[in-house]
């Protein structure tokens, strides 16, 4: 005879979220890939540098070592902590996303007499995506590894440095973040399920049932619709405003660097900004547009010109990434003129270091033609969006 | 006038076709009150979704005055749909981050018109301009994709079922509000219902079966949305 499965469970099971939901996270698999990337490298370096430090018997190579050792940490701490806060930052948003847009089947299974926390738990699967992206990037870091550590030894100031495997910083880089992430998973779920059952099924978002101003009272629709797109959606903001300082930060920096210090690390630079930018872009773009199917489907059904719906609900991000673009700027010109005026002050004959204008308006022209050329992209996929998918929903 | 001649439609591949649209032909007047009867999937929406230019035909003619939309590039159909149409559906669609007022400014905007606040008193909402969709009963938001629809001033007005999700008492005060304002703006309204009884509110009733129109009947007296059964 068949034993009977316990029926919650099993219903439980399918309807929350899945290892294939989480599948969905390139995007957070991508940026914790590439920060445990560049954490590798730095400090399985810079711990495996260390363990020779008393090897080291030249004056130049004791400065070298000062000079590596802290821009290890720094890299490390700046990029490791930037990409760590993005893909939070990321991860929330499409935990978020994600009980948006199926509060009505979690609205039911409340209504059954599931706990928030029970749901809840279910969301530890998002912390596999952070791990999955963890081991990736660990394991590009160790084949990369060798030619690291001869770049950062060209000039043979150290003695000869052999790759090392560190448990302790493999856990620290893939065991950590992975659990991290799955707790707060969990934790931010259940601060979003939290809600009143009959609101996760009516799929109430949640309104600031603030007074409207008089001015935007008056305000015209098609401006109305780009302001509370902007507004509904804090976190691609952020997405897109760190996509332009990704790109603007990481090419001007990788210029520089070229000069600075090796055009393999200005290589390496660029391909992981250019990575992160686009990713970034690509990920917020296509939730801007995915959540406002229903609205642009619509638009177009009343008789809006698809260059108007685009226009309204992707135009508002360009100030914001030009504002991303310049904050990258100043970023960058601020770390490597700290980095060449601290960190390298002892070391013999570095380059001076000056903003270099005509980079920068470079830079800001190649932004400017890649992100049209994305925004078109999106634009297209607007015009094609089949006005009878939508409705048959 | 819209006249619609021999309007086939299908859906699916060239192995498993099926022709949903056989060849329908139709005339409507302008001003006049239409409703499209029939049972589920007897392809009243489509034939509807296809007249107002929302969708395609395979082959046959949509012709309003002498302007064959079937013939209109994507842009000159939009922009015709921009002049001329006004949409309700069963489901409302309302924009759900929008407030009453600014999904009705939705339509008004399209059609320059500034007193859309007018459309919105009329459908008895004036109390709920800033309340958002999920904030409003299903017959308030039906009410709402009324207004919106109005306030473009449209010449004709296609409904799809707009009290199929409502009850009783809220199908009653959406269709008078419909029935009130088609009297007083004298546009051509095109209904799609399953309901024997709303179709005796209309003038001109078609009756479709599988893909085809099996009758069409002229009603002598109309009724009001407070008279028909439900
Ligand atoms: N987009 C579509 N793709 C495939 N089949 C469709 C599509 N739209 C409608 N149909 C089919 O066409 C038939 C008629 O549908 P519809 O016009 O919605 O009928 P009604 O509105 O009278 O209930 C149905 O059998 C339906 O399955
Ligand atoms: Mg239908």
């Amino acid at each position: 005879m068949k034993r009977k499965r316990p029926l919650m469970r099993s219903g439980g099971d399918r309807m929350v979220v899945g290892i294939k939901d989480t599948m969905k996270l390139i995007g957070i698999l991508v940026i914790a890939g590439c920060a445990v990337f560049v954490c590798t490298l730095f400090l399985n370096y810079n711990v495996d540098l260390a363990a020779r430090k008393g090897e080291i018997l030249t004056q130049a190579g004791m400065a070298m070592y000062q000079a590596q050792v802290s821009t290890g940490k720094v890299v490390a701490a700046v990029s490791g902590g930037c990409l760590a806060l993005t893909s939070v930052v990321m991860l929330l948003f499409y935990i978020k996303n994600y009980i948006d847009t199926h509060s009505k089947e979690l609205g039911i299974l409340k209504a059954l007499g599931y706990s928030s926390l029970k749901i809840a738990k279910r969301f530890w699967v998002f912390g596999l995506s952070v791990f999955v992206g963890c081991v990736l990037g660990y394991v590009l870091a160790f084949l990369y590894l060798p030619s690291f550590y001869a770049l950062q030894n060209a000039e043979h100031l150290f003695p000869e440095i052999k790759v090392q495997f560190h448990l302790s910083l493999a856990f620290l880089l893939i065991g950590v973040p992975a659990m991290v992430f799955s707790v707060l998973a969990v934790l931010y779920a259940c601060l979003r399920l939290r809600r009143p059952v009959l609101d996760l099924l009516r799929e109430k978002r949640e309104h600031k049932t603030k007074v409207p101003r008089r001015e935007t009272r008056d305000k015209p629709f098609l401006k109305a619709l780009a302001g509370s797109t902007i507004r509904e959606r804090k976190a691609l903001v952020f997405f897109v405003a760190f996509s332009a300082f990704c790109f603007s930060a990481m090419v001007q920096m990788s210029m520089s660097m070229k000069d600075l210090s090796s055009r393999t690390m200005a290589v390496m630079m660029i391909t992981i900004g250019l990575i992160l930018a686009f990713m970034t872009l690509f990920l917020s773009l296509s939730s801007v547009v995915k959540g406002n199917t229903k609205t642009i489907a619509m638009m177009r059904v009343f008789g809006y010109r698809y260059r108007d719906c685009s226009r309204a609900v992707l135009g508002g991000y360009r100030p914001i990434s030009y504002i991303g673009f310049a904050v990258g700027t100043v970023y960058q010109y601020v770390l490597l003129k700290m980095m060449v005026e601290i960190v390298f002050a002892d070391v013999d004959n570095m380059p001076e270091y000056g903003f270099d204008l005509k980079m920068c308006a470079v830079t800001f022209v190649l932004f400017i033609l890649a992100y049209e050329l994305v925004m078109y992209g999106y634009s297209q996929r607007i015009r094609r969006l089949s006005l009878k998918s939508v409705m048959l929903e | 006038m819209i006249s619609i001649s021999d309007i086939v439609k299908s859906y699916g591949n060239a192995g498993n076709k099926n022709q949903v649209l056989k060849g329908i032909s139709l005339q409507i007047t302008d001003g006049d009150f239409v409703v499209l009867l029939g049972a589920s999937g007897s392809g009243k929406s489509t034939f509807l979704n296809v007249i107002s230019g929302l969708e395609r035909p395979d082959s046959g003619s949509v012709v309003y005055g002498t302007n064959d939309i079937t013939k209109l590039t994507d842009e000159k159909l939009t922009q015709f749909r921009r002049d001329n149409i006004g949409f309700i559906f069963q489901q409302y669609y309302l924009l759900p981050n929008m407030t009453v007022e600014k999904n009705v400014r939705m339509g008004a905007d399209l059609a320059g018109n500034r007193a859309y606040r007018e459309m919105i008193n009329a459908v008895g909402l004036e109390e709920k301009t800033g309340k958002y969709p999920s904030e409003l009963s299903g017959g308030e938001q039906q009410r709402v994709s009324v207004a919106r629809a109005l306030a473009k001033k449209p010449k004709v007005l296609f409904l799809d079922e707009p009290t199929g999700a409502l009850d009783e008492q809220t199908g009653r005060q959406v269709l008078d509000h419909i029935s009130g304002l088609h009297k007083e703006y004298g546009f051509t309204m095109v209904m799609v219902t399953h309901n024997q009884n709303i179709a005796e509110m209309a003038n001109t009733v078609v009756k479709m079966n599988s893909g085809k129109i099996a009758e069409i009947s002229v009603n002598e007296t109309q009724k009001t949305a407070y008279e028909i059964g439900w």
